[in-house]
C-alpha cells in the first residue's frame, strides 16, 4: 500500500534521512523507532506530503505523492507531534473547518464529525476554545482532525508525548482501537508504546534504517536469559561453553538432597536460534531445562545496541 | 477559498487585529474629518483623502501580519497546502479577508459623508470618485502587505517587511513629484501607486488608474501565491 523508496533528505549539508527503504501494507501497524534526532519526523512530514524529499520516492497505492499529492494523499491521516489547531476556535468549529477543507459534504459533515467526536472521547468538550483545553484534550482534537474523512492511513508522530500517564494510556487505547480498522504507522521513542501497539517496527538511527522486524520475533527473545537446569553444574557449565557465541555471565548450584539443579545468567544474540542450541545441547546430554525465561526487554536490548553501534 | 476567509474574518474579530485596525483607521479619518472639515469648513473630502493616501499606509500591515504568521507558528500551514485548497485560494481567501475589514472601516466614513450633505452642499458623484480611488489604494496597500507577510515567519518580520514596503512605495510617490531625470522619473511614476490616486481625489473617474490598480493587485496577489507555494518545498 506504501512504498518508500531509496528516501534522502537534506537540509543544507546535514543529512536528515538516507537511502530509506520499506514498505507497509494495508491494515499493519507499525512503529517507527529511534532515538531523538533520528529521522523519525522527517519521515513521516515526507509520507503525509508536508515535506518533499530530496530525492527517493513515495508511492501510496500506486500514486506518486511528489507527482501527485492531492491524490496520493486523500487516504493520509497525519497528526505531528504538535497538532495543527486553531486555538482560537472552539472545537466543533475547527473539526467543521477540517473537513471543509478536506473536501467532505456539508450534508454529512455534521454526524460524521459527532461520530468522530465519540471515538476520540472529545464530545463534552465541543464547545470549548481549543485555548482553554489541557494539553490531552488538545492530543485527542489533534487525533479527532486526522481521522476527518476517515483515511484509510493514520501516521501518529509521537501521540503520547508530554502526556500524563492516565492521559498516555487513554490515547494509547485509543491508538488500539483505531489500529483495527486502519493502517497506523506510530513513530515513538517509548519501546513499550511500540510494543504495546504495533506488529512490525522500523528502527532508525541517524537517518538510516538500522533494523525492520516483526515486534513478535524481537520478543521471542533478548540477549540475556535464564535457564534452570537438572544435572551438576560443571557438566551443564561444559556443554553451555561449547556453544558458539553464548557467553555464561554467572551461574549457581542450587541443589537439594535429592535433586541437582544449576542456574545460569546467558547472554547470546537475540532471538530463537541461541536458545534453540542451548535445548538442543543440553538435551542431548540429558539434562532437561526446567525453566527459560528472558530478563529485560528486548527490544530495548537492540535498541540500545544499535543505536550505540550506530 | 470561502472557507478560508471565513475564518480569517472571524478571527480578525476574535483577536484585537481587526479592531485595532478599525479603531487607527477611524481615529486617522475621524481626526481629518475634524480639521478639514468640521474646522476648516471644508465641503468636500479631498483634504481627508490626500492625507489619508498618505498616512494610511501605516496601519495596512495590522492587517496582514497575521495571516500567514500564526500559520506558521501553530503548524497549520501545511494543512491548508494539502488541503482540497490550491495556493491562489488560500491567499485570496486571506487576502479577501483583510479587504473586508479594510471595507468595513471605509464603510464606517460614510457618516462623513452623509454629515456634509446634511450641512453643505457636497459634490457626491467626486466623493464616489475618491471613495472608489481610495479603496483601490487601499486593496493594492493590503496586496503588498499580504506578500510581504507571505514572506515572513513571525508578526515582528511581517509588520517590519510590511511597512517597509509601503513606506517604499509612497516615497516612491512622494519622489516621483520632484525628480525630473527622464528614465528615472518614468519608472518612479510607474511605481507611485499614491500618484494613481490623484485623479479620484480630483473627482475624475478614469479606467486607466483603476487597470492600474488591478494590474498592481493581481501582481502582489501572484508573487504571494509564488512565496506560499515556495514553502512546500522547504
Amino acid at each position: 500500500m506504501i512504498e518508500v523508496t531509496g528516501l534522502t533528505k537534506f537540509y543544507g549539508d546535514k543529512i536528515g534521512i538516507k537511502d530509506v527503504s520499506f514498505s507497509i501494507s494495508k491494515g499493519e501497524t507499525v512503529g517507527l523507532l529511534g532515538p531523538n534526532g533520528a529521522g523519525k519526523t522527517t519521515i513521516m512530514k515526507m509520507l503525509a506530503g508536508h515535506m518533499l524529499p530530496t530525492s527517493g520516492s513515495i508511492s501510496i497505492d500506486g500514486i506518486d505523492v511528489v507527482d501527485d499529492p492531492k491524490k496520493a494523499l486523500r487516504n493520509i491521516g497525519f497528526m505531528p507531534e504538535i497538532p495543527p489547531l486553531y486555538t482560537e476556535m472552539d472545537v466543533v468549529s475547527y473539526l467543521n473547518f477540517i473537513a471543509d477543507i478536506k473536501g467532505i459534504k456539508p450534508k454529512v459533515r455534521t454526524s460524521h464529525i459527532a461520530e468522530i467526536m465519540e471515538l476520540t472521547a472529545i464530545t463534552d468538550v465541543k464547545g470549548r476554545l481549543i485555548k482553554n483545553l489541557s494539553k490531552g484534550y488538545r492530543q485527542r482534537v489533534g487525533l479527532a482532525h486526522a481521522l476527518v474523512g476517515f483515511p484509510s492511513v493514520l501516521i501518529l508522530d509521537e501521540p503520547t508525548v508530554g502526556l500524563d500517564p492516565k492521559q498516555i494510556t487513554e490515547v494509547r487505547k485509543l491508538i488500539e482501537n483505531l489500529s483495527r480498522d486502519h493502517t497506523v504507522i506510530l513513530s515513538s521513542h517509548i519501546l513499550s508504546e511500540i510494543k504495546m501497539i504495533c506488529k512490525r517496527v522500523i528502527i532508525i538511527s541517524s537517518g538510516r534504517i538500522v533494523l525492520e522486524e516483526e515486534v513478535a520475533n524481537l520478543e521471542e527473545g533478548g540477549k540475556n536469559f535464564i535457564i534452570r537446569v537438572r544435572g551438576k553444574l560443571d557438566v551443564a557449565s561444559a556443554i553451555l561453553k561449547n556453544i558458539p557465541g553464548l557467553e555464561i555471565q554467572s551461574s549457581e548450584e542450587q541443589s537439594n538432597d535429592s535433586q541437582n539443579y544449576c542456574r545460569f545468567m546467558l547472554v547470546g544474540e537475540s532471538g530463537v536460534a541461541i536458545r534453540e542450541e542451548v535445548f538442543n545441547a543440553l538435551a542431548k546430554a540429558k539434562l532437561p531445562i526446567v525453566e527459560m525465561r528472558t530478563i529485560g526487554n528486548s527490544l530495548e536490548d537492540i535498541f540500545l545496541d544499535i543505536t550505540k553501534q550506530s | 477559498m470561502f472557507i478560508v476567509f471565513k475564518k480569517e474574518v472571524s478571527t480578525f474579530f476574535s483577536t484585537p487585529f481587526g479592531f485595532i485596525f478599525m479603531g487607527i483607521f477611524l481615529l486617522l479619518s475621524g481626526i481629518m474629518f475634524f480639521t478639514y472639515n468640521l474646522l476648516g469648513g471644508g465641503g468636500d473630502m479631498n483634504g481627508l483623502f490626500g492625507l489619508l493616501s498618505n498616512i494610511s499606509f501605516m496601519v495596512f500591515p495590522i492587517l496582514t501580519i497575521k495571516l500567514f504568521a500564526d500559520e506558521r507558528k501553530a503548524g497549520t500551514e501545511p494543512l491548508l497546502l494539502t488541503s482540497r485548497l490550491s495556493p491562489l485560494q488560500i491567499v485570496l481567501g486571506k487576502y479577501l479577508a483583510a479587504v473586508f475589514v479594510f471595507v468595513a472601516s471605509l464603510a464606517a466614513t460614510i457618516v462623513y459623508v452623509i454629515i456634509l450633505k446634511i450641512y453643505g452642499f457636497p459634490d457626491l458623484k467626486a466623493i464616489a470618485a475618491s471613495y472608489i480611488g481610495f479603496l483601490l489604494l487601499g486593496m493594492a496597500f493590503t496586496a503588498v502587505s499580504t506578500f510581504t507577510s507571505s514572506l515572513a515567519d513571525n508578526y515582528v518580520t511581517a509588520a517590519i517587511a510590511s511597512f517597509g514596503g509601503l513606506v517604499g512605495f509612497v516615497l516612491i510617490g512622494v519622489f516621483s513629484r520632484s525628480v525630473q531625470t527622464p528614465v528615472i522619473s518614468d519608472i518612479l511614476s510607474a511605481l507611485a501607486i499614491t500618484r494613481q490616486y490623484d485623479s479620484f481625489i480630483k473627482g475624475v473617474f478614469s479606467l486607466g488608474p483603476i487597470f492600474y490598480f488591478i494590474g498592481f493587485i493581481v501582481i502582489f496577489i501572484t508573487l504571494s501565491v509564488f512565496s506560499l507555494e515556495r514553502r512546500r518545498f522547504n
